[in-house]
């Protein structure tokens, strides 16, 4: 099983990419300080002090109580730190963290499909890890988020894309056609051209990611 | 005016007003080492910074007043400081480590955990449908553990010189009363249950929880499945039956139902076994979870229903023609748990059980038919005052009522008796560091048939002693009340008890596991009677005891060896005792010396294939040989079974699985079975108790339909 989702890893090269299309920002008004506050989280990300970015965006969570974005960022940190990491204990720490902020943020938005997306990624982070002792458990569980996800959001190419490509690794291994999968890439490539994230600092990651895999499996 | 005045002074001079305080400080664990990294901020405000690499930090804020700032760092308890602003510089912050970790201690004294996310788990739930003896049952695979005798004939669990009879089994902390399907004599039971509806099994070969009571020797708790991951469908087709599983989900609820029928007239027609079947094993048996959330609270309702029959003439000594055996028996069983977290951290869990069982038995002439209804209501109440310090109690009562009509050419007779138990227990989990953690119980019972009252302190102890080691130390009391074979004749009598002393080391790092344990126990007030079976007339005393002292050992390894995962476990058992029958103390036929099993799974890539293979060997037994003086002075050969398995991953959904059991066809002999009356010389003649048949073939196909992976598969059909 675990041959299934190593590929995952690769998904993340992409991922911090996305941090930079968030704070181009409109000059005209003074920033506001949460404004401040998500933007200085970002740069600390691009420099690679993740870790740093990560105590910025867990301020920021705590004095905007009810908004999901800044929990979301804690927790993704942590789980794509956690892909590299080979200290169990330390896995868990980091994943149970990541654990509690996504909780936080599903308090706040209910049935939203990036965190949906966020906890197959952290079940993924395990069965990375340990494919043999948590695939069996995790892998169902992830592939059910996966389709409850696009399922809410099915013009979302980021849900697109992170279903045929978890679906696609699977197929690989079994010697089954990529081919509706690829289809499913060229979609949400297409819909990425005209997608708007729904607000500011929201997640628009996923464009260079979907290239990439066309670019490496489909033809 | 003065408005007017503050006004302009705002305008004029607004750093007077936002005066910045500089708030410093270092952060250490508890032992001094600075820690990097730390989160370190006003809550509720943005104003915060990262400690340095020597622990330190520093920010500035225009917050005033009294304020908390948050000290947070992964694997470390957050800390909070109330003060004023001011006040917060050269502030020395130490973090408190985490108890929730994977380095804290765990009490491992006696218990074999099977689940995802518990710290050690020595087997994993897959392992219970891949170990190659196993054939899917859920007891088999247990068998393999250290601590568990080679019973093979019998098929139940026989844990530290205990008999079947001292292992309850749980379903979601609910006592099970039946949990295995009747057999006759020398065939293999099986586990009532499929493993594919729990997620979680703890396997107890000692000190366990004051939480369960009413076993001596040992405890099997299986969770079910809380949330089902997926809808969908299986479907499984066997050389012995097939069945069929399905699971639906909705928002709040779910169900999982479980079929099968089993018939081994097929099999027995193929490969004629030992017995003269006249009517071969057939059961048709469904099981069902039902699970509801209601706010923060989970219901669940599970129930079981099987009906099995078969008829056969065994082989006996006694008489030439062989011993005629039929049974028939309907059992249903159903389990409603309830389970709600309610405010302040306390927990509440209710759940209530009910059996009934119907069995007819007839051999030869005679019909006895047996009716037992039993159940079992249960309240628990948890406070985690901390995650170091978590305190449950809570109350159950046991009712059980058993009703045998009993008719031959000559007799004809009724028996019955009710039996109720109400017990009380209460329990501490301490953890003082993550290196040493403490549970003190006390759990007491009242019998009404008996009109006694018992009383069973336990206590565990574990330490830490290195990085991937710990010590755990357990002691305890239990009590159990005599089977139904003897209160049918006599009430008049007391609760059987033994004493757990255990001593259990762990080593676990790596995906390497090594487990040493010693233990010693104390039998009292075993049940003895003066026949041979219980009877009427016989006369019965709680004059019985004995002892049974071992070391276990068990060594899992899947790292060593790429693509490969094994595990050894060897038991060593000295044991004597005076119970039933026993004219002196005596090591019983069920116990043995010896038990070593080895079990290995091999995963092939190229063959989407995983490879079982299994090694039994158990010490030869005890049986009593009237040729010569004594009793159960004379010991069987020892017993050796290989077996392998293979499991093919056709798609990701379709699996196609074969066991052989005993590939060697080693013939075992489980036990002599000697004449009533010597023949002319002065000798008792004696036949072999051999297996019904030396091996066993299993061919299955699985396959798991589910919403998600139809697409998967009908693209490429």
């Amino acid at each position: 099983m675990q041959n299934v989702v190593t590929y995952i890893i690769i998904f993340f090269a992409g991922l911090i990419m996305q941090a930079q299309s968030n704070v181009e920002q409109s000059a005209a008004v003074e920033p506001t300080k949460y404004q401040k506050g998500m933007q200085k989280a970002f740069q600390l990300w691009q420099q690679n002090k993740s870790w740093e970015a990560a105590n910025v965006f867990e301020r920021i969570a705590t004095a905007e109580t009810d908004n999901w974005l800044p929990p979301y960022y804690v927790a993704q940190i942590n789980v794509i730190n956690s892909f590299t990491e080979k200290n169990e204990t330390k896995l868990k720490a980091q994943l149970d963290k990541a654990q509690n902020f996504i909780n936080e943020a599903k308090a706040i938005s209910k049935d939203n499909p990036d965190l949906m997306i966020l906890q197959a990624q952290l079940y993924t982070a395990w069965i990375v890890f340990d494919g043999q002792r948590y695939g069996m458990t995790y892998s169902p569980k992830a592939s059910e988020l996966y389709a409850k996800a696009l399922a809410i959001a099915p013009q979302n190419p980021r849900m697109i894309l992170a279903k045929a490509e978890w679906d696609m690794g699977s197929a690989k291994y079994f010697g089954q056609s990529v081919e509706p999968y690829c289809k499913e890439i060229q979609r949400a490539i297409d819909l990425f051209a005209t997608f708007k994230p729904q607000g500011e600092f929201y997640p628009s990651y996923g464009e260079e990611r979907a290239k990439q895999i066309k670019a490496e499996s489909c033809n | 005016m003065k408005t007017l005045f503050f006004t302009i002074l705002l305008v004029t001079f607004p750093s007077i007003f936002s005066a910045q305080t500089e708030i410093s400080g270092r952060v250490f664990d508890t032992n001094g080492t600075p820690i990097m990294g730390a989160n370190v901020y006003l809550d509720g405000a943005y104003d915060g910074a990262t400690s340095e690499e020597n622990g330190y930090f520093t920010f500035s804020t225009s917050e005033t007043g009294v304020q908390t700032l948050v000290i947070s760092y992964v694997s470390f308890e957050t800390a909070e400081i109330t003060m004023e602003v001011s006040k917060m510089q050269n502030l020395k912050i130490n973090l408190r480590e985490d108890v929730n970790s994977l380095e804290t201690v765990t009490i491992s004294a006696g218990s074999f955990t099977a689940g995802d996310n518990s710290k050690i788990n020595a087997l994993k739930p897959l392992d219970i449908v891949t170990t190659a003896s196993a054939l899917g049952d859920f007891v088999g695979a247990l068998q393999t553990l250290p601590g568990t005798t080679t019973v093979a004939e019998d098929g139940r669990l026989f844990v530290r010189g205990g008999d079947a009879n001292e292992t309850q089994v749980f379903i979601d902390g609910i006592r099970v009363f039946k949990p295995y399907s009747p057999t006759a004599n020398n065939i293999p039971t099986r586990g009532r249950y499929s493993p594919f509806l729990f997620d979680g099994i703890t396997f107890s070969t000692g000190g366990y929880s004051a939480e369960y009571g009413q076993a001596l020797s040992s405890v099997l708790l299986l969770n079910t499945v809380d949330e089902p991951t997926q809808e969908k469908t299986d479907i499984a087709l066997m050389t012995v039956g097939g069945g069929v599983g399905h699971t639906e989900k909705w928002d709040k609820s779910s169900i999982s139902v479980n079929t099968s029928y089993i018939n081994l007239a097929p099999y027995i027609a193929l490969f004629p076994d030992r017995n003269d079947w006249e009517k071969p094993f057939e059961s048709v048996a469904g099981e069902a979870v039902f699970r509801h959330r209601i706010g923060d609270g989970l219901l669940k309702v599970y129930s079981a229903f099987d009906t099995s029959n078969f008829e056969l003439t065994q082989e006996d000594i006694n008489k030439p023609g062989g011993q005629d055996f039929g049974l028939n028996n309907n059992n249903f069983y159903t389990n409603a748990s309830y389970l709600k977290m309610l405010n302040n951290n306390w927990t509440v869990f209710g759940g209530a059980s009910f059996t009934s069982g119907k069995t007819k038995v007839g051999f030869e002439e005679t019909t006895v038919n047996s009716t037992e209804n039993a159940a079992h209501l249960k309240l628990k109440l948890k406070k985690r005052f901390h995650n170091r310090l978590i305190l449950s109690f809570g109350a159950e009562q046991f009712l059980s009522g058993f009703k045998e009509n009993f008719n031959d050419d000559s007799t004809a007779a009724q028996l019955e008796f009710d039996n109720n138990i109400s017990a009380a227990f209460a329990e501490t989990d301490i953890i003082f560091l993550r290196s040493l953690a403490l549970k003190l119980g006390l759990r007491g019972e009242y019998s009404q048939l008996f009109d006694e009252a018992t009383l069973s302190p336990r206590v565990s102890f574990a330490y830490k002693t290195g990085k991937s080691s710990q010590l755990s130390l357990a002691y305890g009391n239990f009590y159990q009340q005599p089977e139904s074979n003897i209160l049918k004749f006599n009430n008049n009598l007391s609760a059987q008890q033994t004493q757990h002393y255990i001593l259990n080391y762990q080593y676990s790092a790596n995906n390497r596991i090594f487990r040493a344990e010693v233990y010693r126990k104390h039998y009292k007030n075993l049940v003895m009677y003066t026949d041979e079976y219980p009877s009427f007339d016989s006369e019965f005393s709680n004059s019985g005891n004995g002892f049974a002292q071992g070391l276990d050992l068990f060594w899992r390894d899947n790292k060593s060896i790429k693509n490969m995962d094994y595990w050894i476990s060897y038991s060593y058992l000295d044991t004597e005792r005076k119970y039933k029958n026993y004219p002196v103390a005596a090591t019983p036929s069920y116990a043995n010396t010896h038990n070593l099993s080895v079990v290995g799974k091999y995963w092939v890539d190229a063959w989407k294939s995983q490879l079982g293979f299994s090694y039994q060997y158990g010490s030869g037994r005890t049986y009593t040989n009237p040729n010569t003086e004594g009793f159960l002075q004379s010991k069987t050969k020892g017993y050796n079974n290989v077996s392998l398995n293979w499991a093919y991953l056709i798609s990701p959904q379709k699996i196609l699985y074969a066991s052989v059991n005993n590939v060697l066809a080693t013939k075992n002999i489980n036990g002599y079975q000697y004449a009533n009356t010597p023949d002319t010389n002065g000798n008792f003649a004696r036949r072999e108790i051999l297996p019904a048949a030396d091996q066993f073939f299993f061919v299955g196909f699985f396959w798991t339909i589910s919403e998600d992976g139809t697409d998967n598969q009908l693209d490429n059909l």
